[in-house]
């Protein structure tokens, strides 16, 4: 019992003088794999390396642990820089937890010139900037690109929403090879209704009719009737939203698969490498009924500053270090998106492999011409009417309910706080 | 000890020390202490954040019943407690009987039965982990070895386990009882424990295996089921795993846990208040049955009267 | 007479063993399928999940496992979680013990209510109570400590154990307390020489599960160890993936082979005291 409460007592003081001993320590956080953890490891021993006196506190975590380990520690004064996701900014900045870096940027701490204005405004919430994107991305419609050459089937950029249906069905009567609508990827339903010029939430609450939400869940329903579509027990044998498991990589066969995937231009390496070999992944946009209306430059992931940090100044140096630092990208090489500062892009384009050159490509040439401004940031609740949407989808898949449906419970049936 | 008991006052202390109310008192001190130092205080704030709106990130605002009535009106809160009770009068039993026959077959001590105790163990350990959730998903897969077997045994046609409503419980149920390993374990000491002597005294009086199992060891082995259903029911309330790694509550609800409707609720859209609440509500369902079966242990629990 | 006898039980023996060890098969696929997979190239994992042998080795898996993250080796994971398994089990089991002794043995004021009070610990979900644990240890300067991962249990807060416990001496015959009384034994006398030896076999159930469950406990880690080198294996292993972009399945599969290494191996090291019970220390009720 002694040496036991002796163990203790050392171990309790071990780690209060190392987190002592250091002049400056900061706590760095955020979610990724291996890959990830291992650049940023790299890109954060660098700064401390031309910076004496600092260390840093690395605290890695898959991505729902990553929230729930968040959410209890924000409200001390423990982290100090966190990687922030699009769907939780609004909920952070409103509950005061984030450092409002405008005055950082007036001040020239943290440099954003090179950053494409729309980008910047991503970070912001009301009058703050809250956020500093990291990483540049786009929706992107990925493909089986070998299935489809051997039938001689071509695929366009900027595909209307009939040309992608009329393609599901030469492809489903080409090859047997089924479609996947996006099912559980949550923007796509956001993503089609702006090619209708109707925003999904407006002023934090769901701005849509009944009539609106028809137009997408007509879509399952066409598939369903003709056949092309994936049906649904695919989706209860896979877990939904991995890359490993996605159905047009993971199947026996043309029955249960699907030869496209709505995914995310970073996730196009992810996918090339789970692919069974000798399948190439092709990348065009996701369709819609007016592709420039619906298509938008996603920033990724971003950079936060705790409210409560008692090293305000170091943290905003990091971000800053982290947009700017060409050294520091790469190291980083795009792992989490482009780069969003343009002269950063730009100077780490060469070190990029084949793959990634090739996302690049996508984004400068193809979305970049074509695209809108990003849609605001999902109010709080937004979690909660995909969940809605997605089960409404699954109902639709087993045929227990039909579009006109659907349609008219999600509005009804819509978290309150979002009506 | 007697001599130490030669001082008077030292005597009388440690004759106080020694009286059973005391020493009961003593002995149970540490989780008297670890119960008012650790548990009460997180109980009681969850009991307050059940009556408020908790978003985790914001302070709690009371708002008195209002969590009840949305739960009680809320078709997702009946189907999820309706699917767990399911899962739980539909697994515990089946589990407890296969530990238990396990248990006696792996009971003769050989060189070998330590492996195969070891064997049927290891399901337990390695319990939730990726590994299984992608395994569970591929054998009971469209052409996963489960449908394979079926074939070879002449069923036709595949059967979509995942995909049904009525067939995807039941891999989490097969799961659950493949999962038996504490149980066993639990009844291998216990089996352990009865004396020879009584096997013997049957063998005396010519009774065979069978009616020895029923007189000597079924009898004496019923302290050790009461435990076993106790605490596989309370398990089987609040099972989370199985749903939350492998079908999600797919498809249709219809393998949605209480627990992982709780965990969705609290930590997916930061309602914590509300999923406090459901927590609550839980225990009180479990209290109900636990005092239940408390309340039957005396008409089949056998009880050393000696 | 004596041949037919020794030939029905060889059949009945074979019989027996053919048995046991087919559905152990059944028992250990799962296993097996994921130490096999992590011999194979990460890429190829699913692709080739439905067959069981690699057709490619590889040990890369087991290298880039355990480089782990950060510059902290993984090996590094499995000490912390050792030292943490270790001391939470060595608490649970000594605490619980003389708790369940005092339950079972001992006529005091307030015994039931305290019984009841154990048993409704197991009635709330653990997922509840992980936000107001974390305020009230938070208040405690437990947070980045393993405090809250190994003090605790040295109060018997699991009333799985104590019941555990209490339950196997229950079924302990009274007169052998009644016989150490008379010889002068204390109340605490009684416990240490008398109990303590007969419940050995609740002991190693009760250490086997403890050390099981600490070992693969990662959300008291997650939430009160904040630092990388002090993760516990449980908590590193859920680093390898990230199911929105690639995940590292065959070092994630390498190291849980890994991990759950030392708890066959206490398995099957302690089994044998499981064994050793009450039948076979001579003692006829």
């Amino acid at each position: 019992m002694k040496k036991i409460a002796l163990i203790l007592a050392l171990v309790m003081i071990a780690s209060l003088c190392m987190s002592a001993m250091a002049e400056e320590n900061i706590l760095v956080t955020w979610w990724g794999n291996q890959t990830r953890n291992e650049r940023t490891h790299a890109a954060l021993e660098l700064y401390a390396s031309e910076h004496e006196g600092i260390s840093f506190t690395e605290v890695p975590n898959s991505w729902d642990d990553y929230w729930k380990k968040v959410a209890a520690d924000i409200q001390g004064d423990s982290i100090d820089v966190m990687q922030m996701d699009y769907q939780y900014l609004n909920q952070y900045s409103e509950n005061g937890l984030l450092l409002d870096l405008t005055p950082y940027v007036e001040s020239g701490a943290l440099k954003i010139d090179d950053v494409n204005e729309g980008i910047v405004g991503s970070g912001k919430v009301g009058d703050g900037l809250y956020a500093i994107c990291i990483g540049v991305n786009a929706p992107a419609l990925l493909y089986n690109k070998t299935l489809l050459d051997e039938n001689g089937i071509e695929v366009k950029d900027n595909m209307t929403l009939d040309e992608f249906l009329a393609l599901s069905r030469e492809i489903f009567e080409k090859t047997g090879y089924k479609t996947n609508i996006g099912y559980g990827t949550d923007m796509v339903f956001g993503y089609i209704l702006r090619g209708y010029d109707i925003d999904l939430f407006k002023d934090g609450k769901l701005n849509i009719t009944a009539e609106d939400a028809e137009k997408f869940f007509s879509l399952y329903e066409t598939g369903i009737t003709e056949g092309w579509l994936v049906t649904s027990d695919v989706f209860a044998e896979t877990a939904v939203g991995t890359v490993e498991q996605d159905p047009m990589i993971y199947g026996s066969d043309p029955e249960s698969m699907s030869w496209c995937a709505f995914f995310w231009s970073n996730q196009v390496t992810a996918m090339q490498n789970a692919a069974p070999e000798g399948m190439e992944v092709g990348i065009t946009t996701w369709p819609s009924a007016d592709p420039v209306k619906s298509n938008y430059l996603k920033p990724s992931q971003f950079f936060s500053v705790a409210a409560k940090t008692q090293h305000a100044d170091t943290a905003v140096d990091i971000v800053n270090f982290w947009t700017n630092s060409v050294e520091a990208n790469e190291i980083l090489l795009g792992e989490r998106g482009i780069p969003a500062s343009a002269a950063t892009a730009a100077g780490i384009a060469d070190k990029l492999d084949e793959v990634n050159q090739k996302v690049v490509a996508y984004i400068n040439d193809v979305v970049s011409p074509n695209c809108s401004a990003v849609p605001a940031a999902d109010p709080a609740g937004a979690s909660e009417f995909y969940n809605l949407v997605d089960e409404l989808q699954e109902e639709l898949c087993y045929g227990m309910t039909t579009a006109a449906d659907a349609a008219a419970r999600l509005i009804d049936e819509c978290p309150a706080n979002l009506k | 000890m007697a001599q130490t008991g030669v001082v008077k006052p030292k005597r009388t202390l440690a004759e106080k020390l020694n009286e059973e109310h005391i020493a009961g008192m003593i002995c149970t001190a540490p989780f008297t202490i670890g119960f008012l130092l650790f548990m009460i205080v997180p109980m009681l704030i969850s009991a307050y954040y059940a009556f408020c709106d908790f978003d985790i990130l914001s302070p709690a605002v009371w708002t008195g019943l209002a969590n009840f009535k949305t739960m009680f009106s809320e078709a997702k809160f009946w189907k999820s407690l309706g699917v767990t009770f399911y899962f739980a009068f539909v697994s515990v039993p089946l589990r407890l009987v296969f530990a238990l026959i396990v248990a006696l077959i792996l009971l003769r001590t050989t060189k070998i039965t330590a492996l195969y105790r070891a064997v049927y163990y290891l399901p337990s350990i390695i319990g939730g982990s990726v590994a299984v959730a992608i395994l569970w998903k591929r054998m009971f897969g469209n052409d996963g070895t489960v449908n394979v077997l079926l074939r070879m045994l002449g069923f036709e046609g595949k059967i979509k386990w995942f995909g049904q409503p009525g067939t995807a419980m039941w891999t989490l149920i097969i799961l659950a009882v493949w999962q038996f390993g504490s149980s066993m374990l639990i009844f291998l000491s216990a089996l352990k424990q009865i004396p020879a002597s009584l096997y013997e005294a049957g063998e005396i009086d010519g009774a065979n295996k069978v009616q020895q199992f029923f007189r000597i060891t079924l009898p004496l082995l019923t302290p050790t089921i009461f435990f076993n259903l106790v605490m596989q029911m309370i398990n089987g309330f609040l099972a989370f795993t199985q749903c939350y790694i492998i079908t999600q509550g797919k498809p249709m609800n219809s393998t949605l846990f209480y627990t992982v409707y709780m965990y969705q609720q609290s930590f997916e859209f930061y309602k914590a208040g509300y999923g406090a609440a459901l927590a609550w509500v839980m225990l009180v369902v479990i209290a109900m049955f636990t005092g239940l079966l408390f309340a039957t242990k005396r008409f089949w629990v056998y009880e050393d009267k000696r | 007479m004596g041949m037919r006898t020794t030939s029905k039980s060889i059949l009945g023996r074979t019989v027996y063993h053919v048995l046991v060890f087919g559905f152990g098969i059944v028992m250990v696929y799962p296993l097996l399928w994921m130490i096999l997979s992590s011999f194979k190239p990460t890429n190829t994992i699913f692709t080739t999940a439905s067959q069981l042998i690699p057709s490619t080795w590889t040990l890369e898996n087991y290298a880039n496992g355990w480089k782990g993250f950060a510059s902290v080796k993984f090996s590094r994971f499995f000490l912390n979680s050792l030292l943490i398994s270790v001391l939470a089990t060595l608490g649970t089991v000594a605490s619980s013990s003389i708790v369940a002794y005092g339950f079972a043995r001992l006529k005091f004021k307030g015994r039931g209510l305290l019984f009841s009070a154990m048993l409704v610990t197991m009635m709330l979900p653990a997922q509840v109570l992980m936000i107001p644990q974390y305020i009230w240890y938070k208040k405690l300067g437990w947070v980045g400590s393993y405090a809250a991962l190994i003090v605790p249990y040295w109060f018997a807060i699991q009333g799985f154990f104590v019941y555990l416990m209490t339950n196997f001496i229950n079924g302990i015959p009274k007169d052998l307390d009644e016989a150490a009384k008379i010889d002068g034994c204390s109340t605490y006398g009684i416990f240490y020489w008398v109990i303590l030896p007969l419940i050995v076999p609740a002991l190693i159930t009760g250490g086997i599960f403890s050390f099981i469950w600490r070992w693969d406990d990662f959300l008291s880690a997650l939430l009160y160890v904040s630092k990388t080198e002090m993760y516990p294996v449980s908590l590193a292993l859920k680093l390898f993936s990230d199911p929105s972009s690639s995940s590292d399945y065959g070092a994630m599969f390498a190291m849980s082979t890994l991990s759950i290494l030392p708890v066959v191996l206490i398995f099957i090291t302690l089994q044998k005291y499981l064994v050793e019970g009450i039948a076979t220390t001579g003692l006829k009720g």
